[in-house]
C-alpha cells in the first residue's frame, strides 16, 4: 500500500491529483461523449472516485466523488453547461458516488488495521525468535537474566526492567537491572511483574516499569511468553549443570579405576623382578660367585629404587590433587638445583651426555629447592627414557625478562605428535604403548603441578631434532623479602 | 683387639630391626634394639652405646623428643633413619641434636658410611684433636695456614669464601644446615639469608670443582644444607 506522507503539502498534492484524474476522465468522456450513453458515463465516473479513494483515502475520495458529480452534472446532464439539476434521480448519482467513496475507504481502513496487526504479530514473533536464539547459547543464570532484561526493555520501550533469579543448588541468586545506571528500586511500583515458572516452581521474576497506564492484552501475552522462554532457558541451564556434575563424578570414578590398574601394574612389575631375583638367589639355582648373582642383586637394587620413586610420585600427585603442595620459597640457584637433580640421576644418565647452559649471572629464583629438583629429575629422566643412548640432553636456564626465568630441558628423542603435546602433562597419559616404557605416567603431571604451584607455566615443543620441555618461573615473590645485594670482596 | 662398637637401634618396625641387627652384627657391631622411645632411653642410660640409630615415628613419643632427651646428658652420635623425607623434619632433627639423617629406603653402605663419619667426629670431639689438613680428591685444605691447594697449586679465596669452606671442611662428611652455616660464617643476624650461601657456594664451586654443575666435594643436601665430602 502506497500512501504519501501526511504533510500539508502532500495532502494538497493529493487533492490536486484527485482533481487532475477527474479532469482527465471528464476530458476523455467529453471527446467520446457523442457515442456514449449517459448511464455509461455515470459508471465511468465511478473509476476516478474509486482510484481517488483507494490511493488517497476518505478525504480525497469524497472530494473526488463531489468533483465527479459536478463534472458529470456540468458536462453530461441536461441542461449541459450548467450545474442545475432537474431530475432528482441525477442527485442519486452524487449519493452513489459518495457511498462508493465512504464504503471503499472503510474497507481499506479495515484492511490496513488487519495488516498492521499482522505486521505487529510478525514483529513479535521475530522478537521472540531472537530472544529464544539469544537464550539458547546462555549457560549461566546471570547472562540469562541479562538477556531477558534487555529483550523486555527493548520490546516494551520500558523505563526500567529488573530480572531476579532465585538461588538454586550451588548457584547464588542473581539479579540484573537495566538500564544499569538507573537508581535502584524506584518509588513507583512496577507496571507488571511476571514469574519465571517451571514445573520445579518459581525460578525468578521479571519486573517492568513503564510510563503508561497498563499493558495491552497483546503486550501482556508477549511479556508472559518472554517469561516463559526465560524459565525454559533457566531450566535448561540447571539441567546442563547437574548433568555436568554427574559427568565429572563419572570421570573421577573412571580415573580411580585407571589409577588402581596402572598403580597395581607398576607396583607389581618391580615386585615381580625382586621376587624372582631373591628366590633365584635363595634357591641355590644361581652360583654364589657367578656374574648372574651380581646381575640379580643389581636388579633388586634398581627395582627397589623404582618402587620407591613410584611411591614418591603417588604421594606428590595426591598432594598436588589435594592442593597441599605449597612451595616453600627460598632464594635458590637454579643451576645448583639442576646439579642436585643430576647427582640423583647419576646412574640413570648412562651413556647420555648432559649439558647445562646458564649465564654466569643467572639470578637467584624464589623457589622450593626440593620441588624444583623433583621437576628437573622428572624432566631429565623422561628425556633419558625417550631419547636414544649416546644423544645429548641440554638443560638451559636464562632470564626471559626481569620477572621471568625460562628453563628448557631439550632431548634428541623422537618428536611427539602435535595433538599429544598438550596432553602429555595429563595424569597417566602416555604417547607410546605402555609395555615399552615403565612409569605410571605421573612424572610430567607432577612437573606441571609443581611449576603451576610456583606461578609458572610448562609446555612441550617439538624441535627440528628433538623435543623440548619448557617452563617458566617467576623471579619475584611477594612471600620473600627482596634479594639483598651481596657485597663482593 | 678393641671392644666392638656398640650400636643402639630404636625403631618400631620389626622388619627394620631384624634387617639391621642381622647386617650390623655380620659387620661386627654389637647391636641392641628397642622398639619404643622410653625403652631406648633406658637402654642408652644403662649401657651407653657408641652410636644411636633412631626412627622418628615411635609408638610412645616422637624421635625429636628422644633426640632432645638424649642431648640433655650425652653427646653420643645420633643418626636419624626415617621414612619422613620432608626437609622440615630433617632440619628439625638436626636442630634437636641429631648428627645425620638418612631416609628409608636406604642403602646399607650409605648407613655404614654415615656411622663411620659420626664415630670419627665423636672421637675428634673427645680427643680435642682436629686434623688441620683435610684432603678431598685433588684438594688440600690447610685450616691452620688458611691455604687451599688443588693438585698442589694454591687457589686464592676471599676471606668469606675461606671461612665458609673451612667450616664445612672441619666437619667433613657431616651434613650442616643452612642456618648453622649462615650463623657461623655471617653471624646469627644473617641466619635466614640463604641467598648469601647460594651465591658464595656458587663461587666456591667455580674455584674448586672440576664441574661446578655436578660438584664432587661441595655437595647440596636438598632443602637442608650442605655437606663437604672429604677423603675418609
Amino acid at each position: 500500500m502506497w500512501r504519501l506522507p501526511r504533510s500539508p503539502l502532500f495532502i494538497f498534492a493529493e487533492y490536486l491529483l484527485a482533481s487532475l484524474v477527474i479532469g482527465l476522465t471528464t476530458g476523455a468522456l467529453y471527446v467520446l461523449g457523442n457515442w456514449l450513453d449517459v448511464q455509461i458515463v455515470t459508471v465511468v465516473y465511478l473509476l476516478p472516485v474509486m482510484i481517488g479513494t483507494l490511493l488517497w483515502g476518505l478525504g480525497p475520495g469524497i472530494f473526488t466523488a463531489i468533483l465527479a458529480f459536478l463534472a458529470f452534472n456540468y458536462f453530461f446532464i441536461p441542461p449541459q453547461g450548467t450545474l442545475l439539476v432537474y431530475r432528482p434521480q441525477d442527485l442519486l448519482v452524487l449519493l452513489i458516488f459518495l457511498f462508493v467513496a465512504v464504503v471503499l475507504s472503510q474497507l481499506l481502513a479495515r484492511t490496513r488495521t488487519a495488516l498492521a496487526a499482522a505486521q505487529a504479530r510478525e514483529h513479535e514473533a521475530i522478537h521472540l525468535y531472537e530472544l529464544s536464539a539469544a537464550l539458547a547459547g546462555q549457560a549461566d543464570d546471570r547472562s540469562i537474566a541479562r538477556t531477558l532484561a534487555q529483550y523486555t526493555l527493548d520490546a516494551f520501550q520500558a523505563d526500567r526492567v529488573e530480572v531476579t533469579i532465585e538461588a538454586y543448588a550451588d548457584h547464588d541468586a542473581a539479579g540484573v537491572v537495566l538500564p544499569p545506571d538507573q537508581a535502584p528500586a524506584s518509588a513507583r511500583s512496577p507496571l507488571a511483574i511476571v514469574p519465571l515458572l517451571t514445573a520445579r516452581g518459581l525460578l525468578g521474576e521479571i519486573h517492568l516499569w513503564a510510563d503508561r497506564a497498563g499493558l495491552a492484552p497483546a503486550e501482556d501475552r508477549q511479556l508472559k511468553i518472554i517469561a516463559n522462554q526465560g524459565a525454559l532457558a533457566l531450566e535448561r541451564s540447571h539441567l546442563a549443570r547437574s548433568e555436568n556434575r554427574a559427568k565429572v563424578a563419572e570421570e573421577s570414578d573412571r580415573m580411580k579405576t585407571v589409577l588402581l590398574s596402572s598403580v597395581s601394574h607398576e607396583l607389581r612389575t618391580p615386585l615381580a623382578a625382586i621376587k624372582a631375583a631373591v628366590t633365584g638367589l635363595r634357591g641355590g639355582t644361581v652360583d654364589r660367585n657367578s656374574a648372574a648373582r651380581d646381575e640379580l642383586l643389581a636388579t633388586i637394587d634398581e627395582e627397589t629404587d623404582q618402587l620407591n620413586t613410584l611411591v614418591g610420585n603417588l604421594l606428590d600427585m595426591s598432594r598436588i590433587e589435594a592442593g597441599a603442595l605449597k612451595p616453600e620459597r627460598r632464594w635458590n640457584d637454579v643451576e645448583e638445583i639442576i646439579g642436585a637433580a643430576l647427582a640423583r640421576l647419576k646412574q640413570a644418565v648412562g651413556t647420555h651426555r648432559v649439558q647445562v647452559i646458564a649465564p654466569d649471572d643467572l639470578p637467584l629464583a624464589p623457589v622450593d629447592f626440593v620441588q624444583l629438583q623433583q621437576v628437573f629429575t622428572n624432566l631429565i629422566s623422561n628425556s633419558l627414557k625417550y631419547s636414544p643412548p649416546g644423544t645429548t640432553i641440554r638443560i638451559e636456564a636464562r632470564p626471559r625478562d626481569r620477572n621471568t626465568l625460562l628453563v628448557r630441558v631439550i632431548n634428541q628423542g623422537p618428536p611427539v605428535p602435535e595433538e599429544h603435546l598438550e596432553r602429555i602433562f595429563d595424569k597417566f597419559y602416555r604417547v607410546t604403548a605402555s609395555d615399552r616404557i615403565t612409569g605410571a605416567g605421573l612424572g610430567l603431571s607432577i612437573c606441571k603441578g609443581i611449576v603451576e604451584a610456583h606461578g609458572g607455566r610448562i609446555w612441550a615443543e617439538n624441535l627440528p631434532d628433538g623435543l623440548a620441555f619448557n617452563f617458566t618461573l617467576p623471579l619475584q615473590s611477594k612471600d620473600l623479602p627482596p634479594l639483598k645485594a651481596i657485597e663482593q670482596e | 683387639m678393641s671392644q666392638p662398637t656398640r650400636i643402639l637401634v630404636i625403631d618400631d618396625e620389626p622388619q627394620i630391626l631384624r634387617a639391621l641387627k642381622t647386617i650390623l652384627t655380620e659387620r661386627h657391631f654389637n647391636v641392641t634394639t628397642a622398639s619404643r622411645g622410653e625403652e631406648g632411653l633406658t637402654l642408652a642410660a644403662a649401657n651407653p652405646p657408641d652410636v644411636i640409630i633412631l626412627d622418628l615415628t615411635l609408638p610412645d613419643m616422637d624421635g625429636f623428643q628422644v633426640c632432645a632427651r638424649l642431648r640433655e646428658w650425652t653427646p653420643v652420635p645420633i643418626i636419624v633413619l626415617s621414612v619422613r623425607d620432608h626437609e622440615r623434619d630433617k632440619v628439625l632433627a638436626l636442630d634437636k641434636g641429631a648428627d645425620d639423617y638418612l631416609t628409608k629406603p636406604f642403602g646399607i653402605e650409605e648407613l655404614l658410611a654415615r656411622i663411620r663419619v659420626a664415630l670419627r667426629h665423636a672421637a675428634q670431639m673427645q680427643a680435642q684433636s682436629k686434623s688441620t689438613i683435610i684432603h678431598a680428591g685433588p684438594l688440600e685444605i690447610n685450616l691452620a695456614e688458611h691455604m687451599v691447594k688443588r693438585q698442589g697449586e694454591e687457589i686464592k679465596l676471599t676471606a668469606t669464601e675461606f671461612k665458609l669452606l673451612a667450616y664445612l671442611a672441619a666437619q667433613a662428611n657431616r651434613v650442616l644446615t643452612h642456618q648453622a652455616i649462615l650463623s657461623h660464617v655471617w653471624g646469627p643476624a644473617d641466619a635466614d639469608h640463604v641467598e648469601y650461601l647460594r651465591v658464595y657456594m656458587r663461587q666456591l664451586r667455580k674455584k674448586l670443582e672440576a664441574d661446578p654443575d655436578q660438584p664432587q666435594f661441595l655437595v647440596t643436601e636438598p632443602g637442608v644444607g650442605y655437606r663437604f665430602l672429604a677423603d675418609e
